[in-house]
């Protein structure tokens, strides 16, 4: 019956406040996707749009299905050239939002829009693979509550013209399903990925990269994007402590340093010493698989192990905003004992080129030959002579070492760290470059700490035999400013740093209000990745667990079902306000005429009209009787067939004729 | 076959509703008048959150999760909205127009609200044919629903159909109640070529025809109007200038015309069909009538309402009255 119903009422065309509202959804729902689709698709919505609202207004026929095939077809093959390929998220998405575009250009009927608005949702759904940002989530409430309007507008009457009225009854919908939406959102299972699905490639991503020339991450420190933000467990460390450990760079092409090929997943060599440090990192995609730690850090997350070079890494690149816990020992013995192998590594230099730096690591080895007094000697060097930090370097040559190191005298934290790997290596002392950011910007507000990628940086690691690999830092004598400080008082000069960024609120930090505006929107930032984005297996578990103690499946699914039971009651109970619930007027005067002639003797029976009834005992009643009970019932029925306005008061003095 | 597997859980169902929702002329509908089950759209709606969910479960994503979370207690919410815009409404019955055999006729009833805002409620008497109307807060709705006369005499409605989907489509709360109402259905006229008539002068000689023709008298002047003869002008009063004035005597009411079902041949039905015939047309001509059906007379007289007492009694002639 059901179904016959819906075929019947899918061929009724589309009223117009539904078309409107479909317009209006589509556009919300679109807009935030525009960012990353082919743009060719923002002319096909167009196009489609202004065809349909054309169709709408009589000046066009529907396409036929000769004109759909053609727009599908040609809408794929386009996709495919664009994207390359027509499997993927990317592609997959884009062919989504081309269904729901062209969808548009054929909905007339009920059941077509029906599709479009389902086709919405998924679409929105979709968006926020991409962006989960607080404010991309706030925007989503728009392209939902028109999708709802435009699901309602389907429903009502051709009277009902008002787009105002129906948009209060979904606000109103929505403000009532939220309660549960939250419990459920709190309570609902976290499951593992079923399956791995395709993952957003972000193109965009700033980050380090296995390969480092050194005005890559000058570049980097052009940036104010957010790297990753840092929870820590006790007080927060000094700024000069704060060396997170990314990648290290072992080797050397003559140009550029670069990760090892045979870095390994046997965890190397260490020993815990002194006092650990407990934080909880949250890192923003970086589409790579490795995280930041303090040295030597660890996590107990099942995902995360401790590579061969001591940095960490996940099993899978980091494609969205990732949270994990870990405890750092930052006076840990690392790797007291090398292999041959394994030294000969770390003293790889390019075969030719930069004689001049060779020559006066030999003259170093010779004067120093105790290795801490020639690290000691290097650091100095670069603290007294004319040394230049800068993020601005002037462009150097093929023996780019020696340049730096004897002529120009001005480059970047990778510059330094560069030349000082080349000058220990030359000098016999097996040693690489650590890329990774230092420091971060502690937000008072919330007791955390923001790194930027501006932050990024690279320092040197050299290794001693019993003593294991030991951390320097060459810019630390160059620029003491830029560890204890920060990137921005190390560079005080060069004011375009961050030019490509004029409404970025980090221009305007030394305006106090400004700044703290800034601090509270990133402290909500914040929370919003820890308590929202990042309340997954492992958060809920630790969240039920304070609430509740612990709580194994069956607990928690009884839970949910009980207290979604309670919400719905709670909100049922508000909606239908039993204790404001008036009888009927009418229906209680006959049951009261009921009851007085019940009490007479005379029972009216289940489904018995009034009159038959009045037929079946108006003889067993006296006179009297009979005429007040014709009376009453004529005055009744006059009432059901509503010829009159209803008169209570002519039924009420009839009733009481009855009851005398 | 399915059709009569289907026959016996029909009557029973039939008969469950006739327990469960025994004929009257006005109810408010209540709990136990309203079922809501899910539509076919309702079930696309889960199908569609079903895949959300699997979003969010493989790309471990917390506001995928959220908006499928929302959708379904928006969804599962829209039950009680839904039921609620049929709850408390008062159906009732507001009497019928008559029709003919074989033609429609009209149901009327009264959907009245004291309390809600009820919007989109369709009635019909089935799920295919269903008009929508809005219930205003405290206000009334009259809905006519057509139905083909079948056979003359009191008409029974089928049990109707209310139900309404609002808001999100995704329920549909119906309700199917019996108001007791009857429509009036009179005979199928039928056109005889003769046309049994008995006046003054008639070859038929029935005592009706005699006690008719015994009036002779003057009956008096009355206004002329368009259609009346020339001939029964009265020129003494035009010359007079009283204006035209047309006598009314004897020989006029003569010719009124008595509609004997006596008279006529066939079956019972036929002679009321084509009885049902002559007095429409008649009842277009000035003309009085009367109708003579064994143990009835009604008439002569003229006009609407003589019409329908006529055509009452052909409906009703033999019909058992309740």
């Amino acid at each position: 019956m059901n179904a016959k119903h819906l075929s019947a009422q899918s061929r009724q065309t589309l009223p117009r406040i539904s078309l409107t509202w479909l317009l209006i959804a589509q556009a919300l729902v679109l807009i935030p996707h525009l960012l990353h689709v082919p743009f060719w698709l923002v002319g096909l919505w167009l196009a489609c749009a202004a065809w349909r609202i054309q169709v709408f207004r009589m000046r066009l026929p529907f396409p036929n299905s000769w004109a759909k095939a053609a727009l599908l077809l040609g809408s794929g093959f386009a996709v495919y050239l664009s994207r390359g390929s027509l499997v993927g998220l990317d592609a997959g998405v884009a062919l989504l939002i081309t269904a729901f575009i062209l969808k548009l250009l054929e909905v007339r009927s009920r059941r077509d829009a029906l599709v479009l608005i389902f086709l919405g949702f998924f679409t929105v759904v979709t968006s926020y693979l991409f962006y989960d940002s607080l404010l991309a989530a706030l925007y989503s409430l728009l392209p939902i509550i028109a999708l709802l309007s435009a699901l309602l507008g389907l429903q009502q009457s051709s009277f009902a013209m008002q787009p105002l009225v129906t948009l209060k009854y979904v606000m109103r919908l929505f403000a009532q399903a939220v309660p549960l939406m939250v419990l459920l959102f709190v309570l609902f299972p976290r499951l593992e990925p079923l399956w791995s699905l395709p993952q957003p490639a972000d193109k965009n991503t700033v980050g380090l990269a296995t390969s480092m020339s050194p005005g890559d991450i000058a570049e980097l420190g052009q940036s104010s994007a957010l790297a990753f933000r840092v929870r820590f467990d006790g007080d927060i460390p000094a700024q000069s402590q704060l060396y997170w450990r990314a990648l290290t760079l072992p080797q050397f092409d003559g140009r550029n340093w670069s990760i090892s090929e045979h870095v390994g997943t046997q965890e190397p060599q260490w020993q815990a010493q002194g006092e650990a440090i407990s934080y909880s990192i949250i890192m923003q995609p970086s589409t790579q698989p490795w995280l930041f730690s303090l040295d030597v850090g660890s996590s107990e997350q099942a995902d995360i192990r401790l590579m061969n070079d001591f940095r960490l890494q996940r099993r899978t690149p980091v494609n969205r905003a990732y949270q994990y816990q870990a405890t750092s020992w930052p006076q840990a013995i690392r790797q007291p004992q090398l292999t041959q192998a394994q030294q000969q590594e770390f003293l790889q230099l390019p075969r030719s080129g930069n004689p001049q730096s060779r020559d006066w690591a030999r003259a170093l080895r010779q004067q120093y030959a105790d290795d801490d007094t020639l690290v000691t000697a290097l650091l100095r060097h670069f603290n007294q002579e004319p040394y230049h930090y800068t993020l601005k370097p002037p462009l150097l040559g093929s023996d780019s070492i020696d340049e730096f190191l004897f002529s120009s005298q001005s480059g970047f934290c990778a510059h330094y760290a560069g030349a000082m790997v080349f000058t220990l290596r030359a000098a016999g002392i097996p040693s690489r470059v650590v890329a990774g950011y230092q420091g971060g910007e502690t937000n008072q507000a919330g007791q955390f700490i923001q790194v930027r990628q501006y932050d990024a940086h690279a320092w040197v690691e050299y290794w001693q035999r019993g003593h294991g690999w030991r951390s320097v830092d060459p810019t630390f004598q160059v620029a003491p400013e830029r560890i204890e400080r920060g990137l921005q008082d190390a560079l005080p000069d060069e004011t375009d740093l961050f030019q490509g960024d004029f409404f970025s609120p980090l221009r305007y930090q030394h305006i106090g209000w400004v700044n703290q505006l800034r601090m509270g929107w990133e402290n909500i930032n914040h929370s919003w990745q820890t308590q929202i984005l990042g309340y997954q297996r492992e958060r809920q578990h630790a969240w039920l667990k304070q609430w509740f103690g612990q709580v194994d499946w069956q607990m928690l699914g009884l839970l949910l079902v009980l207290s979604a039971a309670l919400v719905i009651a709670l909100i049922v109970l508000w909606m239908f306000k039993p204790w404001q619930r008036q009888v009927d007027p009418v229906q209680r005067l006959l049951n009261d005429f009921q009851r007085v002639l019940r009490k007479r003797g005379f029972n009216r029976e289940i489904g018995e009209g009034l009159r038959d009834f009045y037929q079946r005992i108006g003889q067993q009643l006296p006179e009297q009787q009979q005429q007040s009970v014709t009376a009453f019932i004529d005055t009744y029925e006059q009432q059901q067939y509503a010829e009159q306005a209803l008169d209570l008061a002519a039924l009420r003095s009839a009733l009481a004729q009855v009851k005398k | 076959m399915p059709a009569r597997l289907l026959h016996i859980p029909k009557q029973w169902f039939a008969a469950w509703l006739t327990r469960r929702l025994p004929p009257v002329q006005r109810i408010r509908l209540q709990q136990r008048h309203i079922f809501i089950v899910p539509t076919l759209i309702g079930a696309a709606y889960a199908i569609a959150l079903v895949l959300m969910l699997l979003v969010a479960i493989n790309y471990q994503n917390s506001l995928a999760y959220a908006l499928t979370f929302l959708l379904a207690s928006l969804g599962l919410l829209t039950m009680f909205h839904t039921w609620r815009n049929l709850a408390g409404l008062t159906v009732s019955a507001a009497g019928s127009t008559p029709c003919f055999a074989g033609k429609y006729g009209n149901y009327r009833l009264r959907l009245h609200s004291d309390k809600n805002e009820y919007q989109a409620i369709a009635v019909g008497w089935n799920a295919k044919q269903l008009t929508l109307f809005d219930v205003a807060h405290d206000s009334e709705q009259f809905a006519e629903l057509s139905v083909l006369g079948r056979r003359r005499g009191w008409q029974q409605g089928p049990r109707l159909r209310i139900e309404t989907r609002f808001p999100l489509g995704l329920f549909v709360a119906w309700s199917q109640i019996d108001l007791a109402q009857n429509i009036l259905v009179y005979p199928q006229p039928v056109d005889e070529v003769v046309i049994a008539t008995a006046g003054q002068g008639d070859e038929h000689d029935s005592d009706e025809a005699s006690t008719l023709a015994g009036v002779d008298d003057f009956h008096g002047l009355t206004a002329w109007q368009q259609g009346d003869s020339l001939q029964r002008i009265h020129w003494k009063a035009w010359s007079k200038g009283q204006g035209l004035l047309v006598k009314q005597f004897t020989e006029q009411q003569g010719r009124q015309q008595v509609l004997d079902f006596e008279r006529l041949n066939g079956d019972v039905e036929y002679r009321l069909s084509v009885l049902c015939a002559q007095v429409l047309k008649l009842s277009q001509t000035e003309q009085p009538y009367s109708l003579l059906l064994p143990g009835q007379h009604i008439g002569p007289d003229l006009g609407l309402e003589h019409r329908q007492s006529c055509l009452r009694a052909l409906a009703l002639y033999g019909v058992q009255t309740a």
